[in-house]
């Protein structure tokens, strides 16, 4: 699941997509079997409350029974044939795609769960990256233009503190602040008006850009000291063109190119890394159900987040090397 | 700019995403919970908050009165019980409606009654219902059933007639065989077991709660391989649910929010205060106090361990500037949150929204009473002396000032004081080293050579004790390593203390793998049975693997005795034989349950010590309350 541009000379974006759709079900399917090993060995029982009574042993047998949790291999096989929608296919099952009902909460599905968990999270992973690559951006281009004066170093001294700050240190101060002594919407998802939920989301999302921004900053910042002394910008710069011109027509196009091999894996991982920021912000999305379901064991919720999370990886990555045919025309 | 254009798409997608997110409109009440509901399928719940959530959705055939516990007429409007406690009668009242218009009748109790007894349910109570007469039987009965249908359908020769056969002598033996009738309608006709004093706490349970048979039905289908039921839970949904009790859910929505809005067929409309609910989940104990203190909500259920001594201190404070005051009106027979909510607002360092609770629930440590230990190690608390021994060496009192710090009241026996009507205080085993040492002299442990670690007769030292507890709290760690050292100092006997994660721990605790360990238990029902059956030998939660059948005939004896004055006499008398004598457990102390709510602002919360709040009756008050002329509540604030 590379996500650079090496190795994929020479083929064209067609051959691409098609070798890696293909490859996709194979990648899925690995990584089922390696999670459904890991889930099936956590310790304990989703159907029992940890904290509390214990049901008869007749009872907790016939709770087993029915989610087939006496039985891993059976248990494997049913879960795959439903949720890649193999068995609806061959006509064993009423609806594609079903990844079972939650073992620990049993009224909600996990195709439920992800369908109210997965846009939230989306979009709060998507917000955060889009502020990180505006933050990352400026900050970059300030301290790439003119290394060793005071604005680099801020910027600099910004994005150390970015990267070393745990989100739920900065999380809770934002929350301090904004929420109990501004009264700021910032607790939850969602708003009134627009105004207000775009307020809301903003605030887990700059906490979850952070990292992100910091990154993309030093990446740009090192893209654009390399890219401003080398040679076709000398020339560029003889033939007259303004000296922001060239930074920003020439030097930062070629300076973005390590960025957007970063902003695939990045993109995955504030997707997928959100969980402590939507646990402090109590933002309603899949990060913290699925945090909960490894805790709780509950085996159905875990690997159907995960299946659709993998899934999302390999199409993400996929994303990217197509993107970055377009940017860099040396590539196919 | 080609490259923008995709950028720019994809913001717009996102503002519409983010823009379209709607809140809830705002309620009447709003209350804030660490968790969300499991389950709304009553038959299945088994979490405090949501029976708590349940006991406002569903009505049950009596309901419990949150202010004092008594049992008071819910869908059925009189009940009587024959001479020899077996048989209940209930009459249910003709304007009981579902929140779709139907009537609630006795059929519908029945149906839901089934369901939790059916393996097929697999529901976590199913045990109160083996109560009823024939229902263990038909439990097994059914399984019976199952099976050999599962071994027919397995050689192949099962078909459509099989299966409804099936269904025809499941049906044939609930008929028959369980004692649930309804003559009419409007009758329910219940026969028991055995004479069951506090049936009618039991029946004001949640998963004895009725269900809308025709919404269930429709999620209901057979499995034509097993001839059981596959039961999906689709029906708790909005826009599907029906309820019969004081409000029913429009909104739901996973781990964040839930919207309840009155029934418009409640029978009793005027008994219920706000008209919208709204039940926050905010699963981070850190955000539900910030979001509590950013305004907006009524009431944080459950304070994060974090908060609780500091804002239980600066309660103090306020209310000791202005003792006067509260005492005057407590004197009055006035109501502590009337008192205290009349009271000018707390100042710097102090503050009157959080408020500690004694819960129904008791922090204790088990022993192992096990013969041997894993591996046939020889278990020296297998003998009652040493339990004695180990439990009078604890100053309970000195782990709630310095360990817990909650100002919890000191536990000797299960039982906490107060919660249960006509059952009285028994007091068990206090802190007493002098007599800790002569106890394990007796089980022949003393320091014989003076090397400061006790031997018995043989100079084998005694084993290292160890001691199990869970990592969820830092609470059970800090409890463990300061019983650790008193054990040490008083009884000279070497221990180590091994946390675990809650599951692992549980695991140890099933397998008997600890010589003692943390323990806990919150009463399900209003009866000392909820907490003596706890030591029962064949009881499932019985994780000391206690077993006297002196303590069994005791606990039979009364469950036959039909006067219950004497009865919980007896029981009083079983209790504190075993927290005098046999010692299967350590109690340290009550649970305390902290709450944040402005008592200026809301009104309704319940002292009583089973602690059941009914949301229905929680409302912000429309002015700030006045003490004069209030009612007479329990003047007690033991947690303050």
């Amino acid at each position: 699941m590379s996500a650079g541009g090496g190795g994929i000379n020479g083929t064209s974006v067609g051959g691409l997509l098609a070798r890696r759709l293909l490859q996709l079900p194979l990648i899925v399917l690995a990584v089922y079997t390696v999670t459904f090993l890991l889930a099936w060995s956590i310790p304990g029982n989703p159907l029992e409350n940890p904290e509390g009574r214990r049901p008869p042993p007749e009872i907790a047998e016939a709770m087993q029974k029915q989610y087939k949790l006496d039985d891993p291999v059976a248990f494997y096989f049913d879960y795959l044939g439903k949720a890649s929608g193999v068995s609806w296919a061959l006509g064993k099952h009423p609806v594609p795609f079903d990844l079972g009902p939650s073992l620990k909460q049993p009224d909600w599905s996990v195709n439920e769960i992800l369908g109210t968990g997965l846009p939230v999270s989306i979009s709060l992973g998507l917000a955060a990256m889009l502020i990180a690559l505006s933050i990352g951006l400026v900050a970059g281009t300030i301290g790439g233009l003119r290394p060793g004066t005071t604005p680099d170093y801020l910027t600099q001294l910004l994005a150390i503190v970015g990267i070393s700050l745990p989100s739920f240190v900065i999380g809770s101060a934002i929350l301090m602040f904004f929420a109990v002594k501004l009264r700021a919407p910032a607790i939850g998802w969602g708003g009134e008006t627009v105004f207000e939920s775009l307020v809301r989301a903003s605030f887990p999302a700059f906490t979850l850009s952070l990292p992100f921004a910091a990154y993309i900053s030093r990446l740009v910042r090192f893209g654009m000291i390399e890219e401003m002394s080398s040679d076709y910008i000398r020339t560029a710069r003889a033939k007259g063109l303004p000296r922001w011109k060239v930074a920003l027509k020439h030097a930062l196009r070629n300076a973005f190119l390590p960025v957007l091999s970063y902003l695939g894996p990045a993109t995955a991982v504030a997707l997928t890394g959100s969980f402590v920021v939507e646990k402090v912000f109590a933002v309603p999305g899949v990060g913290q159900h699925f945090v909960d379901g490894v805790l709780g064991k509950d085996i159905t919720l875990v690997m159907g987040v995960v299946l659709v999370y993998s899934t999302l990886m390999v199409v993400l990555n996929l994303a990217v090397d197509v993107l970055y045919r377009f940017v860099d025309p040396r590539l196919g | 700019m080609r490259i923008l254009l995709p950028f720019l798409l994809l913001v717009a997608a996102l503002v519409a995403t983010i823009a379209l997110d709607r809140p809830l409109p705002p309620a009447d009440l709003v209350v804030i919970e660490r968790s969300d509901c499991y389950t709304l399928d009553p038959q299945r719940m088994s979490y405090q908050h949501e029976l708590r959530r349940a006991r406002v959705i569903y009505e049950t055939l009596v309901n419990l009165r949150a202010s004092d516990c008594a049992i008071v007429p819910g869908v059925a409007e009189r009940w009587e019980s024959s001479d020899d406690g077996r048989t209940w009668t209930f009459h249910l009242r003709d304007d009981a409606r579902w929140s779709n218009g139907d009537p609630v009748t006795s059929r519908d109790f029945s149906y839901a009654w089934r369901r939790a007894l059916l393996p097929d349910t697999a529901a976590d109570y199913s045990a109160l219902f083996f109560e009823i007469k024939g229902g263990r039987a038909f439990f097994e009965k059914r399984k019976a059933l199952l099976k050999a249908f599962a071994e027919k359908a397995k050689a192949g020769g099962v078909n459509s007639a099989d299966v409804e056969q099936l269904q025809r002598d499941t049906m044939l033996a609930f008929e028959e065989g369980v004692g649930i009738k309804t003559p009419d309608d409007r009758t329910l006709v219940v026969h028991l077991e055995t004479p069951l004093a506090y049936f009618l706490d039991i029946c004001a349970f949640p998963p004895f709660a009725p269900v809308h048979r025709d919404t269930v039905e429709r999620f209901v289908s057979i499995d034509p391989k097993t001839g059981g039921y596959i039961q999906r839970h689709g029906w708790t949904k909005p826009g599907e649910i029906v309820t019969n009790g004081a409000y029913t859910p429009t909104v739901w929505r996973y781990k964040r929010d839930m919207r309840l809005e009155r029934n418009p067929h409640y029978w009793n409309p005027d008994a219920v205060m706000a008209d919208s609910i709204e039940c926050r989940t905010i699963e981070n104990p850190n955000t539900g106090v910030l979001a509590f203190e950013s305004g907006g909500a009524d009431w944080l259920t459950d304070l994060g361990p974090e908060y609780k001594t500091e804002m239980l201190a600066e309660r103090r404070a306020y209310l000791e500037r202005f003792r006067a005051d509260v005492d005057a009106g407590l004197a009055r027979g006035a109501d502590l949150d009337d008192v205290v909510g009349a009271l000018p607002p707390p100042g710097e360092g102090e503050r009157r929204d959080a408020r500690g609770f004694d819960a129904f629930g008791t922090d204790f440590f088990s022993f192992n009473c096990r013969k041997t230990l894993p591996g046939e190690k020889s278990n020296p608390f297998h003998d009652a002396r040493v339990r004695r021994a180990f439990a009078l060496a604890v100053d309970k009192q000195q782990l709630i000032d310095r360990v817990t710090r909650l100002n919890e009241r000191v536990a000797s026996t299960l039982v906490p004081p107060g919660s249960i009507d006509g059952y009285p205080l028994v007091e068990g085993l206090g802190f007493d080293p002098a007599r800790a040492r002569e106890e394990l002299k007796a089980a022949g442990y003393e320091d014989r050579d003076g090397d400061g670690v006790v031997e018995n007769e043989r100079g084998a030292r005694f084993p290292t004790v160890d001691i199990l507890y869970s990592t969820a709290s830092p609470r059970y760690q800090n409890l463990a390593l300061a019983m650790r050292d008193m054990w040490k100092r008083e009884l000279r006997v070497a221990a180590e203390c091994r946390g675990k994660d809650s599951k692992l721990y549980k695991e140890d605790l099933k397998k008997g793998n600890f010589m003692i360990a943390r323990g806990g238990w919150y009463g399900d029902y209003g009866d000392p049975t909820t907490w003596l059956d706890l030591q029962r030998s064949d009881n499932g939660n019985n994780d000391r693997g206690y077993s006297n059948p002196k303590l069994d005939a005791m606990l039979e004896a009364a469950r036959l005795e039909t006067d219950a004055a004497k009865r919980l006499a007896m029981l009083a008398e079983c209790e504190r034989w075993l927290f005098n004598e046999e010692v299967p457990l350590l109690p340290i102390c009550n649970y305390v349950t902290v709450y944040m709510y402005d008592p200026s602002r809301l009104d309704g919360m319940s002292d009583h010590p089973r602690l059941e709040q009914d949301l229905s009756i929680l409302g912000r008050r429309a002015s700030a309350p006045t003490t004069e002329g209030a009612g007479a509540r329990s003047p007690s604030e033991s947690a303050q």
